[in-house]
């Protein structure tokens, strides 16, 4: 079984070796079945360690391997060490299996494109970083596979090398993750200098009377998490990072990447039930990020940023589940989330692909005319977004709300903001779908599709119906109270804080539902029916249209005194001290040059006289001396 | 040990010697100075032989054999030289060939 988990996290990266090593002797075609086998086969290997772990009793469902020590310092001791349990198998069949779905789809999306191999390339090995996390043994492998998330987000982001505001996103992601990396190291050194134990089941028993380390382990966890999920403050990344293809988009807000912030805080859990003031900012951070996404996307008209924000409140929920306790909730919403997700990025992504690379809402309309079978894909991610029964998302967004009735006052100012969350979901996921796809097509979509035309090669195709299948039946697989594999599932990893009764699921459930469904009605009377008005409050709108202001603010409270630091530093130190001083040495070199140069007469008998001279007095010397 | 007292070579030897150092420094016709090298050079070797006869030993008149041939050597390009100078129809003059001055 370890062997198999070992097939599992190394089979993407043999890939993304051969397609670098391989260069241009693999044709495109190639380079796309490579990297969707590879994946595929991680996929495969992850569903037979999940069948072994599966047959085994509960309490034995841990096993860690070793594979070499990799650091040594002293006493202190890391190995590639992976860990299966409940928790890394559960991640692991998302990740690649989604990553799969991705992948496959890539083949028609990029076909055609130029240096698609490094594409997949690129796609192999984010796989395999995100696989590296989640079996990480430690906090140190944990870490490297954190970095090379990171890493590969950013080749991604920025693949159209050409386009600088791709370039740009690229850069942006990646110094915002590095952000979190550095507060997450901090921990680990705090951790290290403590004497604990970095290994994940024996994972973390403080002393009494260190509260206050605990504390900053627990905050230095949290703010990668935070940076990773693309939570407050920490959020401004993820937005731009649409500029990457939109399957990079689809792998990292449904299988990879936003995801790993979740799966940390379940993972360390133990440490942030120590720290039970950090575990409700992570909630707090969460309830506004969900809350303050869901507001920006009701006035984006970029179809990814719709989206892209309804991750960010998506994954506020997970931080709210995660932060109240209700770590199998959060897994649950992670892997629905991630099949709606992803279906919602993929059937976008047939509309831009059909629209010849056009991403602005304003334009389209009518769509679902001439591509019927993306607009019923899009409708069925958009239900299970929005948590309509019996859709995916149903199922575990309401156990997330009704996990926060269970948890006093501050559970129910969260209830009160999920449920605020839950009707902004439904008015800006059906503004998008009744913007994009019912009615008379547009102008410009008229010039682009063709009654006949086909919705997309069968790879795009066939992986959009797989999803929109899961997105159907995916939430089924647990319904609490009445059956919870998931939670069962989890439970030995990660025993929940929170445990609603039935009561409090029906109700939570009920609003819910209720909320969502009102959400969808009020976007169906201004965009569907059109017969109110999309209010005009100026003020408001401006505000959301500039998400909040979050990009100004940290453009004036760091990059402009850096940039004024650094003219400050150029100015008054590097021009008078460090190139001042180097011009002085540089001209007092030349002038004893020239000086000496005149020696050099060039006139062969003055040398001669020079060494007949020197010779004498020599000579002399010598004689005298002795 | 026969023959006159070996101040007497030397004193013969420092005279070539002499000799030769001043007319490398004191004439200008580069055909001179290459001579005057060569009466240097007999002068040293000169005083090699006498004091190899002095010792009894051989090393001295190897190298006084070496030194032949490398003053052969210099002649060669030395003449090689002063045909190319006379070639380029520039002053047989050292003074005035000093195009390497600083």
């Amino acid at each position: 079984m370890i062997i198999a988990a070992w097939i599992c996290l190394v089979t993407p990266l043999a890939a993304a070796l051969l397609l670098t090593l391989l260069g241009n002797s693999a044709s495109r075609r190639a380079a796309g079945y490579i990297a969707t086998t590879a994946v595929f086969g991680s996929f495969i290997a992850a569903v037979v360690v999940f069948a072994k772990l599966w047959s085994e009793a509960p309490a034995d469902r841990s096993h860690a391997s070793t594979a070499w020590e990799w650091l040594t310092a002293g006493s202190f001791h890391v190995g590639l060490r992976i860990l299966v349990d409940p928790l890394s198998v559960f991640m692991m069949l998302v990740v690649s299996g989604i990553g799969f779905l991705i992948v496959a789809y890539s083949i028609g999306y990029m076909d055609g494109e130029n240096e698609e191999r490094r594409y997949f390339a690129y796609m192999a090995l984010f796989v395999f970083s995100m696989l590296l996390l989640v079996q990480a043994g430690n906090l140190v492998i944990l870490l490297a596979g954190w970095g090379l998330v990171g890493l590969s987000s950013y080749l991604l982001i920025g693949f159209w090398h050409d386009r600088p505001p791709a370039v740009a996103a690229a850069k942006k992601a990646f110094i915002m993750n590095a952000i979190g990396d550095a507060t997450m190291a901090l921990a680990f050194f705090l951790l290290i200098q403590d004497g604990q134990s970095l290994n994940f089941p024996d994972m973390f028993a403080v002393g009494p009377g260190h509260g206050w380390l605990v504390n900053l382990v627990a905050l230095g966890l949290l703010g990668g998490a935070v940076a990773k999920s693309a939570q407050i403050p920490l959020q401004t990344w993820l937005p731009d990072a649409m500029e990457g293809p939109t399957p990079v988009s689809a792998l990292i807000h449904a299988a990879t990447m936003v995801t790993a912030g979740v799966y940390l805080i379940v993972r360390t859990h133990a440490v942030f039930e120590q720290a039970p003031r950090v575990l409700e900012l992570a909630a707090g951070l969460g309830a506004a990020t969900l809350l303050m996404a869901a507001l920006i996307a009701l006035v984006q008209t970029d179809i990814k940023k719709v989206i892209a924000y309804s991750t960010m409140s998506q994954i506020g929920y997970m931080f709210v589940a995660a932060g109240l306790g209700a770590y199998g909730n959060a897994m649950f919403h992670l892997m629905t989330h991630a099949f709606f997700k992803a279906l919602l990025f993929l059937a976008a992504g047939l509309v831009i692909h059909a629209l010849a690379g056009e991403q602005d809402i304003r334009k389209m309309g009518g769509v679902g005319r001439v591509m019927p079978f993306t607009r019923t894909a899009f409708l069925i991610g958009s239900l299970a977004l929005v948590g309509v029964p019996p859709f995916a998302g149903f199922f575990s967004k309401d156990e997330i709300i009704a996990a926060a009735l269970s948890r006093g006052w501050y559970g129910d100012i969260l209830f009160a903001v999920a449920l605020i969350g839950a009707f902004l979901t439904g008015v800006y996921a059906f503004r998008l779908y009744l913007i994009v796809f019912p009615g008379k097509p547009s102008p410009f979509v008229e010039e682009h599709v063709h009654e006949h035309s086909h919705e997309g090669p069968f790879s795009m195709t066939s992986t959009v119906a797989v999803l929109t299948v899961l997105s159907v039946i995916g939430g089924l697989i647990q319904f609490e109270p009445l059956w919870g594999p998931v939670s069962s599932w989890l439970d030995p990893v990660a025993p929940p804080l929170a445990v609603p009764s039935s009561t409090q699921d029906a109700l939570a459930s009920l609003f819910a539902v209720l909320l969502g469904l009102a959400g969808i009605g009020v976007a169906w009377m201004i965009y569907g029916a059109k017969r109110w008005h999309v209010p005009t409050l100026a003020f408001s709108r401006r505000l959301l249209e500039h998400k909040f202001y979050f990009d100004e603010a940290y453009n004036f409270a760091f990059y402009r005194p850096a940039v004024a630091l650094a003219k400050g530093l150029d100015r008054w130190f590097e021009k008078p001290v460090i190139g001042g001083s180097i011009k002085e040495i540089a001209s007092g070199f030349r002038e004893a040059g020239l000086d000496t140069s005149r020696i050099q007469t060039g006139l062969v008998r003055t040398y001669a006289l020079v060494i007949a001279a020197s010779l004498a007095v020599i000579t002399i010397v010598f004689v005298a001396v002795r | 040990m026969q023959g006159p007292d070996i101040a007497w070579y030397l004193a013969v030897a420092a005279f070539l010697f002499a000799t030769g150092a001043l007319g490398v420094l004191l004439r200008r016709s580069p055909l001179i100075v290459l001579l005057s090298l060569e009466i240097m050079l007999n002068g040293g070797n000169l005083a090699l032989i006498a004091f190899s006869r002095l010792h009894g030993e051989s090393s001295g008149q190897i190298f006084a054999l070496a030194v032949m041939a490398v003053a052969a050597a210099e002649v060669v390009v030395g003449l090689g030289l002063i045909v190319a100078i006379a070639q380029r129809k520039l002053d047989l003059d050292v003074d005035k060939l000093s195009f390497l001055r600083g």
